[in-house]
Parts: structure tokens; C-alpha cells; sequence
């Protein structure tokens, strides 16, 4: 196992948001994380990245115990990450935010800027490699965001609703954009809460509802079972009301 | 950049000749230590973005170091110089080790408290002279001694000290450090998830930084030859610093210069308007300035011309495609 995440839990006071869950994941997998707003995802997304401490449990990343290590040295092992509202460096440039993470493996600007702009033209954005991160929209943003964190080098990447927001053609580039990375032999670890969409992209889907995961397995399967349609068409029902 | 260099260069050395006397002469010197110190301050707080109200510790650090070597073993005062930075670099990491743990606020908030704990304490230090301060020879017993009539030279030994800092900080500017400040600026959380040691960056910037400025106090001490709580540790020091990197532009390589050029002038000025050294209107005319600049441009003047400049860029690169076609 690449990453694995036992009986991970977190809490915020007297409120649990993520409760005694496991997950395992193959180094070359790509993973589908969902469940309804609320049910606890990011949550324990920053725990999986070192944003948050867990209250209990253990993180182990590539033999390396993560538990309660810092975010940079998550990092630096080979864990990148996006975030749900995207975090860019709003007064520099697009080449900047991306060099940023290049000189995590290459200390020297030259090097930095070349691996950099290797990874821009890969995330294709080559023609905006000179804009500021303010200037740009929230697609492009969140690619910047792909970009900066893969440019890192990392052997996990960690995306949380990259494609919320986005319309359908360009919600169609950001998946291209995941296949490409996951072919350079990358694992992913997705979360989103528009099932549709990862269930094209996933090769194994996890669902969390309540802060604990309520079923896992092939897409497929996953459609089918009773507690997922209750987790989230029990909730489209009670909308209604 | 190149050619930017070279014109402020030439500017400022032939300044003396441009504009001679003593009255021009000395304030020159003034306008280049406080675009030292200011440049200083920037280091941190306007490439990091970790405000600083208590610049004026390291300040003082390097003023009384040189006096007190000499007024304790005769020595030459340049000679506490080093010393200055020394001391300077540990209070830096008494204050930042602690503090960088937390959020931004605390920094700004304990650099508050720990300088004016020290100015009392030093106003009751009868080493340091407690209130009425140290003094420097008053006769200078050889070159050695940096002791001289005209700011002439203290106004070129100034300005190779800013030349330094300047490079010094233009190389940082384009390396992974500068990278990393600005990064730690903009969202240190971002930041740390590609992996930026965030809190030890933040350290390197405030020893630089702190370094840089007691040479600017200990420049003070060389050249007035005396210092006491108000001029080496008050926190008007510190808040002018503030002020200087802000209103030229906090972040920018030449920011503090251009605000050293406006505010010192300025402040000459006005103390001769309201009389003595009118330390009421210094305060009024930071306050003024820290809302000017709070209201119409949060970057300082360098920013504002950065802006308008990539503005201009924009309308051309638009007209462009006509082009083609
Ligand atoms: N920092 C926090 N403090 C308190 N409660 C939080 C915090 N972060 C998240 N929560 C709560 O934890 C639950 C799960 O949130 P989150 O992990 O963001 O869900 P998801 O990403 O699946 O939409 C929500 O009820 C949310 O209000
Ligand atoms: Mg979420």
C-alpha cells in the first residue's frame, strides 16, 4: 500500500466529522471520494495531508508514519494536494505559483524554472504562464492549483472538487487533464460530490456519508447499493419537502 | 534592471555635487540610512508579509554596541558593529521562535511589547547609560574612529551600505528564498502543502533582516556619535521603517528608497515649520501617510506603477491580433 489510513478519526469539539475510517490506497490506483455535502470528505482529506492532526488513528504514507507530521514534510515524501476553495498566490504569476512547487526538487531558479514550465505545458497553460493567479477564473485557478502541486513531483496526488464549478466542456479538459496525469503514473485520490462525474473516471469509489464510509468498491456496485441511493436520494427527497 | 541600477547610481554619487552644503549633505546621508533600515524591514515584513512594530530593538542593538565598546574599553566604535549584528540575530530568534508558531497578529503584537520592554529596560541601564544615553569620542583620535565634520563621507559610506542590501536582496528576490517569502505572504497554508518549511523561512528573513538593520543603527551612532532611549529604541524608529517600506512599496526592491526620498524631506520640513524636533507632527504625518496609503493604494508607489504599467501591457497585447490578421 502506498497510503494507509486506519481508523482514522476527527473532531472538532464535541463534534465528530470523520469517524474510525480506513482506506487503502495502491500505489497507480485512482480513487473516487464521495458523499454528500457535510458528510465529512475534506475533512478527512487535511487529514490525509497534514492540515489537520487526527484526533485518533494512524497515516501511514509510503512506509513513512505520517500521523501527525507537518504538512511540508507530507510534501516533501510525495504527497500533493489541491483545496476545495483554491488557494493560488493571487499577486504572482502563473509560471511564479508553479515555480514555487519546482523548487521543493530543483533548489536552483534555473531548474525551477525549467521544470516548472515543463509542468505548465503538460497542464497546458503555456499561453497564461505570464498572467497573474487573481487574473485568472476559478477553472483556472484550480489547474494552476494541479499545476503548483505537480510540479512537486508527487507520487499521491490528492485533488479535492476539482471539477465543482466548472461547466461541462471544461469540466471534459479537467478530466482529461486527470487521465494524463494518472498516466504518468501517478495515484489519485479524488473528492467530489457530483457522483456522476467520478464514476467515469474512478477505477474504485469510496463513499463517506455522516463521517464514516458507507461503501466502497467498482463504480458499478457502488450505484447499486442501498445505502449509498439512501445517502444521497434520502437527501434530494427531504430538499424537496 | 540593469540599466535601473545604473542610473540610481549615478544619481546618488553625484548628488553631493549637485546639491552641496552641509544642510543637503546631511540629509542625504539621512535620506540613504533610513532607505537602509527601511530596506531592512522590507526583508520581512514586505517580502513576507510579517508586519514588524519593533523594528527598533535590533535598531538600538546596533547603535549602542559601538558606543558602549567605547565608552567601556576605548575601542574604535565601528568595532561594536559585529557585536550589534550578534545581539541583534539572537533577540531575532528569541522573539521569532515562539511567535512564528503562531498566526501573523502575535509576531506583530509581541515585536510591540518586547521593544518598548527593552527601551525601559535600557532607560533604567546604567551601563547603557540609562536615560541620558551614550556618547561617542568627542574628539576623533585617527580615521579610525569614523569620526567626521562633514556628512560627506558618511553620506558615500551610506550609500555602499545600501548597495549592499540592495543586491543582497535583489539576489534573494530571485532565488528560492524570495519565492518562498512571497508564497509565505500570500497563504502560508499553500505554501507549507508544497513544501515550504514555512516557519523556518520566516526565521532566515527576520535574522537578515534584523542584521541589516542595527548596521543602519550602528551607521546612526557613527555618524551623530550619541544615542539614548528615544533616538535608538523609540518606537517612532520602528513605526518609520514601517512607513517607508509602505509607502514605497512593501515587497519591492526599490520601495523603501522611493519612500526614504519622499518621507525624510518631508519630515526635515515639517520640524522646521512646527519648530524643534516635533515629534507631535511626526506622529501626524505617519497617520496621514498610513491612511493615505490604507485608502488609495495598499501596494505603496512601486505598486501603483506596476499596476499601471501591466495595464498598459494589457491594451497592447489586445491590439496585437490586428495585427496578425
Ligand atoms: N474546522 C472545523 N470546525 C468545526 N467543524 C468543522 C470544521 N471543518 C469541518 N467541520 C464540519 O465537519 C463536517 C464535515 O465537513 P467537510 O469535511 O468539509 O465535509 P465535505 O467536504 O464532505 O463536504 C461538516 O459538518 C462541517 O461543518
Ligand atoms: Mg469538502
Amino acid at each position: 500500500m502506498l497510503l494507509e489510513a486506519r481508523q482514522v478519526t476527527k473532531s472538532f469539539g464535541a463534534f465528530t466529522a470523520v469517524a474510525d475510517v480506513d482506506l487503502g490506497v495502491a500505489a497507480g490506483e485512482m480513487i473516487g471520494l464521495i458523499g454528500p455535502n457535510g458528510a465529512g470528505k475534506s475533512t478527512f482529506f487535511n487529514c490525509l495531508t497534514g492540515d489537520y492532526a487526527p484526533s485518533a488513528g494512524t497515516i501511514r504514507f509510503d512506509d513513512h508514519d505520517v500521523t501527525n507530521a507537518p504538512p511540508e514534510r507530507h510534501a516533501r515524501l510525495g504527497i500533493g494536494r489541491t483545496y476545495q476553495v483554491p488557494a493560488t498566490f493571487e499577486d504572482m504569476t502563473v509560471l511564479e505559483n508553479v515555480m514555487v512547487g519546482a523548487f521543493l526538487r530543483h533548489p536552483h531558479r534555473g531548474e525551477a524554472r525549467d521544470a516548472a514550465l515543463a509542468v505548465i505545458e503538460l497542464t497546458e497553460m503555456t499561453e497564461q504562464r505570464h498572467l497573474r493567479a487573481r487574473t485568472l477564473g476559478t477553472p483556472g485557478r484550480k489547474r494552476l492549483e494541479i499545476a503548483r502541486a505537480m510540479a512537486t513531483q508527487p507520487r499521491l496526488l490528492l485533488l479535492d472538487e476539482a471539477l465543482a464549478g466548472l461547466t461541462p466542456a471544461e469540466i471534459q479538459r479537467a478530466m482529461d487533464l486527470v487521465r494524463k496525469i494518472h498516466a504518468t503514473g501517478v495515484t489519485l485520490v479524488i473528492v467530489e460530490h457530483i457522483m456522476e462525474v467520478i464514476l467515469t473516471l474512478a477505477e474504485r469509489i469510496v463513499v463517506f456519508n455522516q463521517g464514516k464510509v458507507i461503501a466502497q468498491g467498482k463504480p458499478d456496485d457502488v450505484v447499486r447499493n442501498e445505502q449509498v441511493i439512501e445517502a444521497y436520494l434520502g437527501r434530494r427527497k427531504a430538499h424537496r419537502r | 534592471m540593469r540599466w535601473v541600477w545604473i542610473a540610481l547610481g549615478a544619481v546618488f554619487l553625484a548628488y553631493p555635487w549637485v546639491l552641496a552644503g552641509p544642510f543637503y549633505e546631511r540629509m542625504g546621508a539621512l535620506v540613504l540610512l533610513a532607505a537602509i533600515s527601511g530596506s531592512a524591514w522590507n526583508l520581512l515584513g514586505g517580502y513576507a508579509g510579517q508586519a514588524s512594530v519593533g523594528h527598533a530593538i535590533f535598531y538600538g542593538a546596533g547603535a549602542y554596541l559601538p558606543l558602549l565598546v567605547f565608552t567601556q574599553w576605548g575601542l574604535p566604535p565601528i568595532a561594536g558593529l559585529p557585536a550589534g549584528i550578534a545581539v541583534s540575530v539572537l533577540i531575532a530568534l528569541v522573539i521569532g521562535i515562539p511567535t512564528f508558531r503562531l498566526l501573523g497578529h502575535y509576531f506583530t503584537m509581541a515585536t510591540v511589547a518586547v521593544a518598548e520592554l527593552v527601551r525601559l529596560v535600557v532607560s533604567n541601564w546604567d551601563l547603557l547609560g540609562a536615560a541620558v544615553g551614550l556618547s561617542g569620542p568627542a574628539v576623533s583620535r585617527g580615521w579610525w574612529d569614523l569620526s567626521f565634520r562633514s556628512s560627506i563621507p558618511y553620506y558615500y559610506i551610506f550609500l555602499a551600505v545600501l548597495a549592499v542590501v540592495l543586491l543582497v536582496t535583489w539576489q534573494m528576490e530571485r532565488s528560492r528564498m524570495g519565492f518562498y517569502l512571497r508564497a509565505i505572504k500570500a497563504g502560508d497554508r499553500a505554501a507549507r502543502s508544497l513544501g515550504v518549511p514555512v516557519r523556518r523561512y520566516k526565521l532566515y528573513a527576520l535574522m537578515l533582516s534584523a542584521a541589516f538593520t542595527s548596521v543602519a543603527g550602528s551607521l546612526y551612532a557613527l555618524m551623530v556619535g550619541f544615542v539614548d532611549p528615544d533616538s535608538g529604541l523609540g518606537i517612532l524608529i520602528s513605526i518609520e521603517m514601517l512607513i517607508i517600506a509602505a509607502l514605497g512599496g512593501a515587497g519591492t526592491l526599490f520601495g523603501p528608497l522611493l519612500g526614504a526620498v519622499i518621507l525624510i524631506p518631508l519630515q526635515n520640513a515639517t520640524n522646521s515649520w512646527f519648530g524643534g524636533s516635533g515629534s507631535g507632527a511626526t506622529y501626524v504625518i505617519y497617520g496621514g501617510i498610513i491612511m493615505l496609503i490604507a485608502r488609495y493604494q495598499p501596494g505603496g508607489l512601486m505598486n501603483a506603477w506596476h499596476a499601471l504599467q501591466e495595464r498598459r501591457h494589457r491594451r497592447a497585447a489586445a491590439v496585437e491580433p490586428r495585427h496578425a490578421a
